[in-house]
This record gives C-alpha cells, structure tokens and sequence, in this order.
C-alpha cells in the first residue's frame, strides 16, 4: 500500500515537473521588472532593523515612464490614513493637502499651460497594503505624483509601488530614514529619523544633562524600531549609555512588565518612540509604578496629537517630544498657513501633519509649475532641484539631498494649558546636532554626491 | 546551556516578586475572559470568536457611561470620582454584554447547532468581523478614544511595600550624596530667580555652568538612590490594578457560586457534560446555554470595564481582538471546557508572559503564550486540566 | 498509451491556459494583474488547505505560516544569492525557488504535523494558530529579514502565468489524490480515525503527509508572492490572513476542490470589486449610515425568512419559490422601512460611509448569510464534473461524486 502511494504520488510528480519543464523552456513569459534598478544589486534599502550606516550609494532610478497628463486635467494623488489608528494625522494631511490645492488654483487660475489641478485623496486604512492598493488606484487613474503617507510603514508600500510605475512620491510625515532609498522617486517633506532621534538625544544629553537612557519601542512599527536605532546610536556616541530597551506591540494594554524592568536599571530619562495611542497609557502606567517625575519621558513626532494628552493624563505633562513646527512661531509661513486654514476649517490644525501635507501638496504643485510639463519624469527632476523652498513647516532643499532635506527640528513640550498643549522649547538644525560639515561619519549622510 | 546561563545572568532576582504580582494582575484579566470561552465551549462544543468582540463592546459601553457621567475628555471640571461611578460602568457593561452575548448566540449560533462545528466557527469569524468593522462604522474609533482618568478615584495611586530593605552602606551613599545635590540646586535656583527671563535652554554660560553643576550632582544622587531602589526588594501595588484583581476574584465567586449551587448552575454543568441526555432529562436546553452566555459576557464585559478604566487604553473595535485571542490560548491551555482549567490557564498564561518580560525578552512576549501553550499540549493533549478522549466510534 | 496521451494533453492544455491567461492580463493595469494574480495565490493557499482540513480532517487554522515561510525563506536566498549563484534567468531562478520555498515550508509542515499525532479537533487548531504567530514575531525580530519594516526582494518577477501554473498543479494533485485509490486512506482519516487504524492505514504517515503537501503548496504560493511583490511584511501573513483560507475551505464546502476554488476565487475577488465601486461623480462610492444599517436589517430579515421557509415548508416546489419571492420582497420592503426610520436619527442620516470601510462588513456578512442558509458549504462536498454538467441537462437526478463521504 505504501510504495503504491509513493509511486502515485511521484507519478503526479513528474508530470508537475514535466509541465514546469515544459514552460521553463517553452517561453518567457513572465516580466522580469526586478532588474529595472540596473543591475541586481542588493544596495537598496534591504534591511529595516537597524540604522542604515551608509546608504549615501546612488538611489535606483526607476526606468518606467511615469504618468503624463492627457486631457485638460492634472491626476495629483494624495494616499492618508483617513481610517485607523492614524486617523487624526491623516485627516489633518488630507485638509493640508486641500487647503493647498485650493490656494493654488486661486494664484493659478488658468492652471499649469491650462490644464486644472485634479486632486485626488485616497484611503490607506492606515494599513500598508491597503496603501499600496490606493496608490496603483490613483496610478492607474492618472496620477503624475503621489503625496504621503504619513507613516513610514505605510510609505515604504506606496514608495515601491510607484517606482515601478515612475512616478514620483512627496512624503508628508514619513521619518524612516532609509525610505528616501527606495529610489529616485522618492522625496520628504519632513526630516528623517537619523536627525530627530539625535536631536532627542543631544537634547537629553545637553540640556536636560541625562546620562542613561531606557529606550520604549513598538515592535510593530517600524518607524519606532528606528527612531529608537537612532537614538540609540547618537546617545551613546555622545557619551551616555542606553541602560534598557523594552518592547511592546501595538494595541497592547498592560506594560507594568516591561515598566518593572526599566525600573530596575535606573534610567534618568526614557525615551518612547512609539505612537501617542499607546504612549498614554504608557506615561499613566510608568508613573504608577513609581518613575516619578524626575525622570522625563521622550518622543519623537509621533506623539504629535491632543489625543496623547487624554490618555496619558497628568502622567505625560512636562514630557518633551520632537516636532516639525509649532503655532507659536512667528513666521510669517506658520502665522499666514495657520489663518488660511482657520478661515477654511474653523478651528486650527490638530496635528502638524496639516502644515506637513500643506507643505508637501504645494511643494508638489509648485514644482509641477515649474516643470513646465505635465509628465511624472519632468516633475521628479523639479522636485530633485527644489532649493529653498519655504514651507510652513520650514525650509526645504532636495537638491543633492537624495530625497531627504535637512530641516529644523523642534522640541516642545506637552502642557496643561489647553490653548497652548505644545510649548516651544528648543530649535535645532542639522548643524547644531551633527556639527558643520554635514554631520559624523555613523550619521546617515543623506547628502548624496550624484548631481 | 549556554542559553540557561545568559538567562539567569540577564535577570534581576530583587524585582522577581514586583514580576510575579504583574504576572498575577495581568493573568486575572486572561482569566475573567477566558472563563466565557471556556464555559460556551464547554457547553455548545463552539469557539466563540466573537467573545473577543464582546469584551470590546464592554469596554466602549463603559466609555458611554463615563461620557454619561460627565467625565468627557474636554470637561474643564469633571464631577469628583466615587466608587460608586466604577460600579455603575462596571454593570452597566455586564448588562450590555450580557444582552449582546445572548443575541449572538439566538441569531447566528443557535440555527447552526445541528451543522458541524466548523460551520459554526465560521459563523462565530463572520461575527467578530461584523462587530469589528460593522462596529468602526458607528463607534469612535478615530482617533482612538479613551476613558479619561479622572474617572478612576485611584488615578496615579500606588503603594509601595518593602521586602527587604537595602545595606546601610548604600543608604550612607544617598546621605553623602545629598548635600552636594542640595548646594547646586540652591545656587542654580537663585541664579534663576536673580534672571527671570532667562530661558533654561538657552543659558549665558555663567547660568549653564550652574546647570550642568545642579545636574551632575543631581545625576550623583539620582544614581545612589537607585542603588538603594535595586538593593532592596520592593513590591509597588497600583491601587487601581490591585481593585482590578479583587473584583476579579469577587465575580470569579459568585461564577463558581452559581456553578456549583445553582439549579441553573447545575443544569448547566449536566448540559456541558452530554447535551443530549440533558434535554433527555427534561433540562431546557436553549434557556442553559442562554444562562451561560449572559455569565459569559458578563465577565467579559467586568473585564472590558476595568482594563479599559484603570489601564487607560485607546479604544478600536479591534481592542478584542489580541485579549481575545490570548485569553482563548489560557482556555485551551487549560482545557478547555473546565471552569477551574481556564482560570489556572488564565493565570499561568499571565505569569509567563511577564517572566519572559523579567528575563528581557520583552520582544517575545506575544509568542511566549504560544511556546508554552504548545509545549503544554504535547504532554498534556487535553491541557492542564482537561481529559483527553479520544473520540469513539 | 493513452493513460499517458491524456496526461500529456492535459499537461499542455494547463500550460496554454496560463500562457493565454498571461497574455489576456499581460495589458491590464498593474492593480487589475494583482487581483488576478491573488486570485490565483488564493486558489492555492485554500485547495492545499483543504488537503489538510476538508480531506484528512485535521483542524488546522494556521495556513499563512507556511505561506510566510516560503515567502521569507526566498525572497532572502534571491535578496542574498541571486547575483551570486550561475542561474541568470530569473524564470529559471523562480521556479526553483518556488521549489526551495515549497521544501522549507514542508519542514515546517513536518513540525506542526507531527503534534498533530497526539492532538484533535480544537486542540490542533490552537496549535496550528500558535505556530504561525510564533513564526511571524520572530519574523518581526529579525532585523535581517527587515524585523516589522519589510524585506525588498530584488529583483522581483512577476508572472500570472506561473502563478495560476502552480494552483492548476495544486488543484491537480488533490484531484489526482482524491479519483483515485491512493486519497481513500485520507477520507477515512476524515470519517474515522479508529476505524480507519483497525482498518489497517497508516494514520500517522496520512496525517503528516497531508500536512507535508498542503503546506509545501503554500510555500510555493509563499514564494511567487514575494517575487511578484517585491516587498513583503509580517503583517501580509497575519492571522487574519489564516482565518480567510479557512474560511474560504469551509465556506466552499470542507472537502470539494471545486468548492475551494470557486470560494478562493470569490472571497478574493469580493474586496477588491467593492473597493473599486464608484458614485455618480467618479468618486469612490459613499453610503449614507442609515442605508447600511437597513440594508443589515433587510438581509436579517430575509435570512430568519428564508430558513423558515426552508425547515417548515415541505410542499409543491413552486409554492416554496414563491414563498422564497415573498421573502426577498419582505426583506426589501423592510429595508425601506428601516431606512426611513434610521434617517431620523441624525447620527445615522448624517454620515456618509465610503465603499472602502464597508465592503468588510459586506464580507462578514456575506459569510454569516451563506453559512446560515448552508451550512455545508456552498458545494458542500460536492466536485464539479461533466457528468454533473450533464446531469444538468437530462433533469435526472444529481450524480454525486466518487468523493461524496
């Protein structure tokens, strides 16, 4: 019975092979877009645990053609998480992106050579896949750029969707560091993790004098494995030393475990890199297990919502993170955005990623205007040479930067004061953290050589 | 080997009994859930996917009735906390649960009781999907909200017990310490209150050297205290948590009251141990399994309540979905079927995962629960308590 | 000869058909391609999952893992080796990835198999479940594989042709399995385990050598996906994603091929059509609260109507379909009238819901309502066969298939 079975089994066997066989020769069918990069080289961004030490190595430029507006209309896509767990942001990124379309056909009312501006916002659930979906779906619709996401996780699926299809990709909110190497493709309007998490670091060394650090990181994020990375790395090469790093996923409740542990070595300073969802609970659950005030927590710009504020109650006041801008500043940009948006939607921005997608929608749309033609190719070349753009969130120059400009960090801090939640504390350029010159050797020089 | 020896030179044994009491805390809530699943299975033969979405259903009841109270996130002045305000949330989502539990089970388990068991299964996956997404429909969900804190009269509150007290030596570092500490901060204090608008983070240099003077001593004590801190063998009780766990054993209680004493309790047991002789016996068989899912959800609902109030947590309709499931894992861990079983199982699940947590292994704790569960399993097929019969002709 | 004639025609009537299909899908746009392309993936994942489940009976729920498995296992050896090795022809590379990728998920498959020894029923599910989780975090912990970011597999190939090559082989080899002499052992595993044994199979080796088949499937399947996405993550292989093979198994009918396929094909394609729905204006398609909440009654309604029907109504076949119209009208009509009374509460009437948030609730509900109205499955253990087709047309009596237990 058994050798029968086998030798059934092998019987269906061959024939499987044969057929492979069969096919393998027969014909070469299947399209081999992998080697679109050149030559197969494994230089792309591969791994996403660890801070890329070196990834100045030229970005692939993607051979497709790209998009070219047909008809009296220009496809502008915008993918945000207007569901999900990043609700607030991509809401606030959506209404940004809005607001700035509609400025923009107000100075341009013939539009660019006559074609109208067409924008389109898509859903990613604040879930990558779906990201990815929604961008082929506006790809397929027309788009000649797509603008976001907000999340890294969520950018790394829409950026590799689009450089198969060459079509460019302005990043709202995505600080990984390595995204911008996916490909050519690729640009930010924000700054990377590589500088956020050293200004937290220099700003926790420096100014608050802290020497050991306990990093909290979400496993399931990947934007929060790097930030941690790159604190990490710029705390110790300041001198401190990371005592503890303890993990979480995402939608957990309970972290007195973890918290027990930090505990025990004693960390003057905790440094969350986490989301504001679980980051409340965290400060609440941190505080009760006798971390007391005197040891300050950390974020980066995910904590940026009044949600953090709710869920983490009194525990997380005083507590400093990392923004990209703040109302309180005097700028003209920031003061100017802040009416325009009050006027159109009554209340201000909730989140900074109103001024991030304003930021990223007009810097798109400007450079299509300067493009000069509605094709993806020449508008990924304008937004290449973008040189002090200045944008609300700051100045912005892509030119020689491969994708990722180096801009101001600010740190605030979280108060009581409900008009105010965010307190201006300290600005800090790229220089400032990494010294003249375009920073260390570890740090991730973004300024590539390729011109 | 090797990997035995990096685990005990990687832990800390003085914060073993803080680890073990979070392990306890933590258990009582896969426990609470557990139960419903452990009892419906026992009952019905069913794995009710959908308890995990009933557990989330409590937790967005008790957030209502907080919202109903007055205790919104943008109160400026939200009513004083009572006990009182807990136990109306906490009955409340008992009540609800208990009503949803009871429906679920009338309209879409009840008409597949005859079919196979994995009809019913995926009956019980297209429920849970339903209130998940049907849920995200009508429910806040985005952003997440959570039950403000101002609810829970134990906010911030601990209690700090200790075991075994550090060496004098380590207390004398502390004392020494202090009055350096002490100076810096004073002349740091007065350098402020003598430039009141000197901003802390942009200082002249006279004003940061005294900072960094105030805060390299401070670092000096900061660092001695906690050598007292990891000398000695604290125990820190959230009182919050420590409510959580007492009414947890209060209601497993009155579970095993109402099990064990009950006429409906008894039934029950009948119908879990042959359901047809039972209805033989002239027992009503739609009203026990009714019965058992309003304790079911019940309990589910209890736990909803409290994680949500006392630890805090954002609300999604997909905040089932991991208890859900880990406290499934402490079913079968336990047998599923037996009440006892799911408790233990509850509780064990819990101390495990925070003794991976201890161990520094905090990135695996998800899959711990797994590890043990299967490694369980394999002496043990029918889990901890449960038998294992192999099923007859 | 002409045992070996059929399988040679049949061999090359496969291949012509993915090459057609190929060609057919060769210009659609790259959304449209994945579609087909998870259709096809899908159609593997379940038909191996019912070897395991449907045929042999073993309870097991955690398919994405072997599907990851393969997945992670090549996209590294390509990430890694491909420019390092002899084999340039990327088709040639794959195909024998899909082979390493099918090796390695059946070692997993051997792992999980063998408890299946000592366990049954909900016991195995559990820990089926538990594996796969326990693979995808130490997924998430790696970062050489890419830790929650994600691995690039470059250079990646994408080909529907090999795609719907491997689920015909899949489908094949069940079939195969199943018509002839060499799948009863599998079946009475199914019925009977006791019985089986005293009837002298090899319980054992069946039990573990479905798992090594299903799991090598998807481990080919696992494969392809990371070569035509080019990306992949721990959360494409999630538990979730094993609760939808599963459901796929079950919803089709536990033990039809036919039944998988059609279910694969449906439960895939479903999403993807509602999301692509779109308004008046162009713009994704936007419903009103109160209409999604009445169009939830309307269906209850229709459903306790219709199973109503079923149970107590045994008279002449065309008085049912009537009864069965009278129903559907009911269930519409109640939908108006929910729809009028929810538009009252302005909560409901208010909001506007895009397609793209409700085509999940369309799916469980979709599975709520088949399950409840057949339990069995939607072929129930059924095969499709040209003698049925024929059956069809004589009005005679449905022939059941050598498979029917």
């Amino acid at each position: 019975m058994r050798v029968i079975i086998m030798r059934r089994i092998l019987t269906l066997n061959v024939s499987a092979l044969a057929a492979i066989a069969v096919f393998a020769a027969g014909c070469g069918c299947g399209s081999n877009s992998g080697t679109t990069a050149g030559t197969p080289t494994t230089t792309t961004t591969t791994t996403g645990g660890t801070t890329p030490t070196s990834t100045a190595a030229k970005r692939p430029v993607p051979t497709a053609a790209g998009n070219t507006a047909t008809g009296d209309k220009i496809v502008v896509g915008m993918v945000s998480s207007l569901n999900g767990d990043l609700k607030p942001w991509g809401d606030d990124s959506a209404k940004g992106g809005q607001l700035a379309v509609e400025e923009f056909n107000k100075q341009n009312p013939n539009g660019i050579g006559g074609k109208k501006i067409d924008f389109h916002v898509a859903d990613s659930n604040s879930k990558p896949e779906q990201g990815k979906t929604a961008a082929e779906k506006l790809m397929s619709d027309g788009a000649l750029a797509i603008v976001g996401e907000v999340a890294s996780g969520i950018t790394a699926q829409i950026a590799n969707a689009a450089y198969e299809k060459g079509v460019p990709v302005v990043a709202v909110g995505a600080t990984r560091t390595d995204l911008t190497d996916i490909g050519s493709n690729v640009f930010r309007v924000c700054y990377t993790d590589a500088f956020q998490g050293p200004v937290m670091a220099t700003f926790a060394y420096k100014e608050l004098g802290k020497r050991k650090a306990a990093l909290v990181t979400d496993l399931k994020q990947p934007y929060s494995t790097g930030l941690s990375n790159s604190f990490r790395d710029f705390f110790t090469k300041l001198g401190g030393t990371v005592v503890d790093e303890e993990f979480y996923n995402t939608g957990d409740a309970q972290f007195s475990g973890q918290l027990t542990n930090l505990k025990s070595k004693g960390p003057d300073v905790i440094f969350m890199s986490g989301y504001f969802n679980e980051t409340g609970p965290l400060a609440r659950q941190a505080r009760e297990q006798g971390l007391g005030k005197d040891v300050p927590l950390l974020g980066g710009d995910g904590w940026d919502s009044r949600e953090i504020l709710n869920t983490g109650g009194d525990a997380i006041v005083g507590s400093f993170f990392c923004n990209h801008y703040n109302s309180q500043e005097t700028r003209p940009e920031v003061q100017d955005f802040l009416a325009k948006w009050k006027a159109k939607y009554g209340t201000a921005p909730g989140t900074t990623m109103g001024a991030l997608g304003y930021d990223g929608t007009m810097l798109t749309l400007q450079s299509l205007k300067a493009a000069k033609s509605a094709d993806s190719k020449d508008l990924m070349d304008a937004l290449d040479n973008t040189e002090n753009y200045k944008g609300v969130s700051g100045n912005i120059t892509l030119k020689g930067m491969g994708g990722s400009p180096h801009k101001r960090a600010l740190v605030v801090q979280l108060t009581n004061d409900p008009n105010a939640p965010q307190k201006f504390v300290k600005a800090y350029e790229w220089d400032d953290v990494f010294g003249a010159g375009g920073g260390p050797g570890a740090a991730p020089a973004a300024t590539t050589t390729t011109k | 080997m090797t990997l035995a020896l990096h685990l005990v030179a990687g832990v800390d044994f003085n914060t073993l009994p803080q680890q073990l009491v979070n392990g306890l805390l933590l258990g009582a809530i896969y426990a609470l859930i557990a139960l419903g699943y452990t009892m419906v299975y026992g009952v019905l033969r069913l794995i009710n996917f959908a308890h995990g979405e009933v557990y989330m259903l409590g937790a967005y009841v008790a957030l209502f009735v907080s919202y109903f109270m007055g205790f919104r996130p943008d109160a400026t002045h939200p009513p004083q906390a009572t006990i009182l305000n807990l136990v109306i949330m906490l009955l409340a989502s008992m009540v609800v649960c208990s009503i949803v539990g009871v429906c679920i089970e009338r309209f879409a388990y009840r008409p597949m009781r005859s079919h196979s068991r994995i009809a019913s299964l995926i009956t019980a996956i297209g429920v849970s999907l339903l209130l998940q997404y049907g849920g995200a429909l009508f429910l806040p969900n985005s952003p997440p909200p959570s039950i403000s804190e101002s609810v829970n009269p134990f906010h911030g509150q601990s209690k700090e017990f200790t075991l075994k007290g550090p060496s004098q030596d380590l207390v004398m570092l502390v004392e020494k310490a202090k009055p350096a500490k002490d100076q810096a901060q004073a002349a740091y204090q007065g350098w402020l209150t003598s430039h009141p608008n000197a901003d802390i983070y942009n200082l002249p240099a006279d004003g940061q050297a005294l900072k960094e003077a105030q805060q390299s001593s401070t670092d000096i004590f900061n660092d001695a205290e906690h050598k007292v801190e990891a000398g000695g063998v604290h125990l820190i009780i959230q009182t919050g948590q420590a409510v959580m766990l007492v009414s947890t054993v209060v209601l497993m209680g009155i579970l095993t009251y109402m099990v064990l004493f009950t006429r409906a309790g008894r039934a029950m047991r009948a119908v879990s141990h042959d359901f047809d002789s039972a209805a033989l016996m002239g027992i009503n068989v739609n009203n026990i399994v009714t019965f058992t899912f309003v304790l079911g959800s019940s309990l589910a609902g209890a736990g909803a309540m409290m994680t949500a109030t006392f630890l805090g947590t954002p609300l999604t309709t997909f905040y089932g979905l991991a208890p859900g499931v880990k406290a499934f894992v402490a079913a079968v861990l336990g047998g599923i079927g037996n009440i006892p079983g799911a408790v233990l199982g509850g509780l064990l699940m819990g101390m495990a995962e925070n003794m991976v947590v201890w161990a520094g292994y905090s990135n695996y704790r998800d899959a711990v629960a797994f590890l043990v569960l299967i490694i369980v399993l394999l002496f043990k097929p029918g889990g901890l308590m449960g038998s294992s019969k192999v099923e007859k002709v | 000869m002409r045992f070996w004639s059929i399988r040679l025609a049949s061999v090359l009537i496969a291949l012509g058909a993915c090459v057609l299909l190929q060609a057919l899908v060769g210009h659609a746009s790259d959304y449209e391609q994945r579609i087909v392309v998870l259709v096809g993936l899908y159609i593997t994942l379940s038909v191996s999952l019912n070897l395991i489940n449907g045929i042999t009976g073993q309870f097991s729920i955690g398919h994405a893992a072997f599907y990851q498995v393969g997945a992670y296992l090549t996209g590294y050896l390509t990430l890694n080796y491909f420019s390092k090795q002899p084999i340039h022809n990327m088709l040639l590379w794959v195909i024998l990835m899909m082979f390493v990728g099918a090796i390695g998920a059946a070692v997993a498959g051997f792992i999980v198999g063998l408890p299946s020894l000592r366990l049954r029923g909900d016991y195995l599910a559990i820990v089926t479940l538990g594996f796969g989780e326990i693979i995808r975090i130490t997924v998430q912990n790696q970062p050489a594989i890419g830790g929650s970011y994600g691995m690039n597999v470059t250079p990646k190939y994408q080909s529907v042709a090999l795609v719907w090559l491997l689920a015909i082989i899949c489908i094949a080899v069940c079939r195969n399995l199943l018509k002839t002499a060499h799948g009863l052992p599998f079946l009475s595993v199914r019925e009977d385990e006791v019985a089986s044994q005293a009837m002298g199979v090899n319980v054992t080796r069946v039990k573990v050598t479905a798992f090594l088949i299903g799991s090598a499937f998807a481990g080919a399947a696992g494969a392809l996906l990371a070569h035509f996405e080019g990306f992949i993550t721990p959360t494409t292989f999630g538990m979730d994603v094993s609760f939808i093979i599963l459901t796929m198994v079950v919803l089709g009918g536990t033990g039809s091929i036919t039944g998988s396929i059609f279910a694969a094909a449906l439960l895939a394609y479903l999403p993807e059509y509602l999301r692509g729905l779109k308004g008046a204006d162009g713009q994704p398609l936007m419903i009103p609260g109160s209409n999604v909440v009445a169009w939830l009654v309307a269906v209850a309604v229709a459903v306790t109507l219709t199973r109503l029907v079923m149970n107590k109504y045994s008279g002449d076949k065309l008085k049912k379909l009537a009864l069965y119209l009278g129903a559907f009208a009911l269930a519409v009509v109640s939908r108006f009238i929910a729809a009028f009374f929810l538009r009252m509460i302005p909560v409901m009437a208010n909001k506007q819901i895009p397609i793209d948030q409700v085509r999940m609730v369309i799916f469980a509900v979709t599975l709520i309502v088949i399950m409840l109205l057949r339990p069995q499955g939607i072929f129930a253990h059924h095969e499709f066969s040209w003698s049925w087709v024929k059956g069809l047309f004589k009005r005679g009596e449905v022939p059941h298939s050598a498979v029917s237990a």
